[in-house]
């Protein structure tokens, strides 16, 4: 039986819609800025942005007059990595520990782990330096994937218990009576439920880090350039374009890595089907 | 239910194997988060700039002015906005997202994740585009007749919000798809058969399911506005203060660590305590759908 | 004996191998330094000229880690004792900090081949000055006649069309206290400012952070402020609508200074690299656009983009005493927040 179209629905439609289109707006409006202004050909960032070029692209990968944006990006990629790994695994392992409980230890933890997005970073930063040469550890590359891990594990550790809210305990339960070990269990329940929420988590994760200026202003020693903190020299001083141009590289590449993913994806379920 | 499991002789086994999964994240926050942070709590609590002599004097000095105060309900304030705002125009588009069709909704994530490809850098670039007395914005205002003059937006708290409900947009969509994206169709389907509106159907229904990712994504916007100073500095401004701005002067310009200390454990401290509120409240909304199974 | 032998050779290269990852600075066979250096164009204009220089007189490779002056200061002063530079690059407010925090090591300027280069005065027991900042208005001349003085930023039509900012740069911090001179107050006593300020304050376009102001005006939330003259010859090269004006009660003058750094792998090679900084074919490059610098080196001669014709007119730019503007400068930033800002 087909329901009747009602004002109420009409007005659901009309709400949404319009809240749900607003919102498109917001997300996309700054990039398309960001992006018109990337194919300038003027000499410095200007919106409206005068005629069109890619001279800009083409200046960010020529590796003679680049190189030290490449080297940091190079830098910021590996960090990223890293960090994201780390805290993948031990963000997940925490989240499936104190998730799901209601007791007093697990509510302190989950504050806990929440603590490093709320401390500024500067703050984070300097304490972490100091505390670093207090212990005998001198600021490196590595010690900004340690500072990343503890700043990105909170995105990992929301999103993954989001997932897990929806674990059923009746699942768990019969696996376990029938006699599935843990790791079993959790490789084949929870895990395949939690999967997006770790994927989501790890994303974000991984450009915050890729984003971070204060952590890695502090821990940073020689020859460990960061591209954020380079990126900010090049637009208060000059307002070089290639800070826009490295976005239009990075929204490539995600597109490109998105539709890769689309074709894997269509071609197992072809070969499975 | 999770009790009931535990009671439950040999399962209860389960448990500690589960406890014990926090340990390592739990050991490198004690080595590398919780000492730093003590490190930051003994310096708060000396009078002077060289950390020489003892006291609560910066402590003082900033729980003693209401201008810090006032920083400090604004800073949260800010934060709250935030929220409101993102929940406000992400719920309605993860809603859209969970009816759109497989490539309609790879295309959506896509648009959903666009802010975090802009570096911070230049995104406050675009937002001074956006929001100038020249700027995009305010040419449409204009443009519509709704208002005669451009009006000021830039370094003004509305300004703020909409630019930080851009970059922050993601932190709430993400976790709340992945909760949305798991919930049973069948279920809407189900109370719209039997005659519930769609409004109805949303608000007993759609939005207590999802309310564990809501909450998450409430908790990662929150936090990370109120923390995010290059935003809040560049498209604020310096007409705007918030803590991040006062730790930022006063451990980088003026050297006066102890003061920026007491300022980043103030912000701490009450950004921690809204996120505890904030959590029970979802606890209370997410713990009880009404009149839904706990599984579909 | 031989098996105890080699197990504590092995824990001693392991401990080696360990503290080789772990340690940031590399070892290099020729030697180095590592150098702080401002982020942007003074980092390109040293990795372009500086760094060849250095390499091709001493044989020394120059690592630079770009960071803002007062992130110099805080980072060394978390590190006691371990900075992970050798060189300090410092504007006068930061420099004055660093002496109190105690992070320079003592400077021995005879060690320079190039100081009978530079005027007198500007090496001491800290450090030497390797160039020069000149503060003064900058303006667009599309929107905006030419201000003529500090005064004219408080009035119409420049002040509707002012860029505000505050006491947390150099720039920022001797550009109110000329205002505020103007108006009655001194080096030590900004309050005139505020007055003043306070009549105007609902007028004025933008009080940005100063990290944005490049972007504000390129974008005409703001048409004039106060600034650096390379900042506006950088600005004016990448095709942006400035110009410089100094102040009728003249231009200010600031120096940036160079000090080694207190536990310092490399002191020798700091000084190396601080003597080529300031020999006069790198500095007759730096004075070149789309560098801009402002030299110290007498035997340079001076381009047509510098705001004087010889150095000797330095004497008669407007210099402030650091060590008086320091202690008062915590307060005016307060002051700042809860007046102008709010």
């Amino acid at each position: 039986m087909a329901r009747r179209r009602t004002a109420a629905d009409l007005s659901y439609a009309l709400v949404i819609g319009g809240l749900a289109a607003l919102a498109i707006l917001i997300l996309t409006g700054p990039v398309v800025i960001v992006l018109l202004t990337s194919f300038t050909e003027g000499r410095s960032l200007r919106f409206p942005p005068t005629g069109f070029s890619t001279e800009w692209y083409q200046l960010l990968f020529d590796r003679a007059r680049s190189g030290q944006i490449h080297r940091a990006a190079g830098n910021s990629l590996y960090v990223a990595a890293v960090a994201t790994a780390i805290a993948a695994v031990l963000g997940t392992l925490a989240a499936v520990g104190i998730a799901r409980r209601g007791t007093g230890w697990a509510r302190a933890l989950d504050t806990l782990f929440m603590s490093p997005l709320i401390l500024p970073g500067i703050a984070f930063g300097l304490a972490a330096l100091m505390y670093f040469t207090l212990i005998g550890l001198r600021p490196s590359l590595d010690l900004i994937v340690l500072g990343h891990v503890i700043v990105v594990v909170p995105f990992v550790l929301r999103t993954t218990s989001a997932s897990l809210s929806q674990l059923d305990p009746a699942l768990l339960e019969s696996s376990a009576s029938l006699g599935a070990g843990w790791f079993y269990t959790f490789r084949r329940v929870t895990l395949p439920t939690i999967a997006p929420g770790i994927a989501a988590g790890a994303f974000l994760a991984f450009i915050a880090s890729l984003d971070n200026v204060p952590v890695s202003l502090f821990l940073a020693g020689p020859r460990s350039d960061m591209l954020p903190i380079r990126m900010w020299g090049m637009m208060e001083s000059t307002l070089d374009v290639r800070v826009a141009a490295v976005s239009g590289v990075l929204i490539a590449a995600v597109l490109a890595l998105m539709l890769l993913m689309e074709r894997l994806t269509g071609l197992t379920r072809r070969m499975s089907s | 239910m999770t009790d009931a499991v535990a009671a439950n002789g040999w399962l209860g086994r389960l448990r500690p194997a589960e406890w014990q999964l926090a340990l390592p994240l739990t050991l490198a926050f004690a080595a590398f988060f919780l000492a730093p942070l003590g490190l930051l709590a003994a310096v708060s609590v000396f009078d002077d700039d060289a950390l020489t002599r003892a006291g609560f004097a910066q402590w003082a000095k900033f729980l003693g002015d209401p201008f810090y105060w006032s920083v400090v309900g604004d800073t949260l304030g800010l934060g709250l906005m935030t929220v409101a705002a993102t929940a406000l125009v992400g719920f309605p588009l993860a809603l859209v997202f969970i009816e759109a069709s497989p490539r309609w909704q790879r295309i959506l994530l896509f648009v959903i994740v666009l802010p975090l490809l802009t570096s911070v850098v230049v995104r406050t670039f675009a937002w001074i585009v956006i929001l100038g007395q020249e700027g995009v914005l305010n040419r449409a205002i204009v443009a519509l007749g709704l208002s005669p003059a451009p009006v000021r937006l830039l370094q003004t708290e509305a300004g703020l919000v909409l630019a930080l409900t851009q970059i922050e947009m993601p932190l709430m969509l993400l976790p709340l798809l992945g909760v949305m994206m798991r919930l049973d169709p069948a279920l809407r389907d189900a109370s719209e058969a039997l005659g519930a509106s769609r409004w109805r159907t949303l608000f007993r229904v759609t939005l207590p399911l999802s309310a564990p990712g809501l909450v998450s994504g409430c908790l990662l916007v929150f936090a990370s506005s109120t923390t995010a100073f290059i935003s809040q500095s560049v498209i604020g401004g310096n007409r705007l203060v918030y803590l991040p701005l006062v730790i930022w002067q006063q451990s980088l310009v003026v050297y006066n660590w102890p003061l920026a200390a007491v300022a980043a454990l103030t912000l701490l401290v009450s950004v921690s305590a809204c996120v505890v509120a904030i959590s029970a409240f979802g606890r209370r909304i997410g713990g009880a759908p009404v009149g839904v199974p706990a599984h579909g | 004996m031989s098996l105890r032998i080699n197990r504590r050779g092995f824990l001693a290269g392991t401990a080696a191998l360990g503290a080789a990852g772990l340690a940031g600075r590399p070892a290099f066979a020729k030697g180095s330094v590592t150098a702080a250096i401002y982020p942007g164009s003074w980092e390109e204009a040293f990795r372009g000229i500086v760094a060849p220089a250095l390499a091709k007189s001493d044989g020394v490779t120059l690592e630079m880690q770009p960071l803002y002056a007062v992130d110099q200061i805080a980072k060394a002063r978390a590190a006691r004792g371990q900075p992970t530079f050798d060189v300090f690059v410092l504007d006068p407010g930061p420099r004055v900090s660093g002496i109190d925090v105690g992070v320079f090591e003592k400077f021995d300027p005879k060690k320079l081949k190039n100081l009978s280069a530079i005027p007198g005065g500007l090496a001491d027991e800290w450090g030497v000055t390797i160039a020069a900042q000149v503060v003064g208005i900058a303006y667009n001349p599309k929107k905006l006649p030419a201000p003529t003085s500090w005064e004219d930023l408080l009035k119409d039509p420049w002040v509707s069309r002012l860029g505000l900012t505050g006491f947390q740069t150099t720039f920022g911090t001797v550009s109110i206290i000329e205002i505020a001179k103007r108006f009655g107050g001194s080096e030590t006593n900004v309050d005139p400012f505020f007055t003043e300020m306070r009549k105007v304050l609902s007028k004025v376009a933008t009080i940005g952070a100063p990290q944005a102001m490049a972007g504000l005006f390129q974008q005409g939330q703001c048409d004039v402020l106060y600034t650096n003259t390379q900042t506006v010859s950088t600005l004016k090269g990448r095709g942006v609508d400035i110009e410089f004006v100094k102040p009728a009660s003249g231009a200010v003058a600031f120096f940036t200074t160079m000090h080694v750094a207190k536990g310092a792998a490399e002191p020798e090679n700091a000084y190396k690299y601080i003597d080529t900084v300031i020999s006069r074919d790198v500095q007759a490059a730096l004075i070149k656009p789309p560098w801009n610098f402002v030299p110290v080196n007498k035997e340079v001669t001076l381009g047509p983009a510098l705001p004087m014709k010889s150095l000797d007119e330095m004497a008669g730019f407007v210099r402030h005493d650091w060590s008086k503007i320091n202690p008062l400068r915590a307060s005016w930033i307060e002051r700042f927040n809860k007046e102008v800002a709010k």
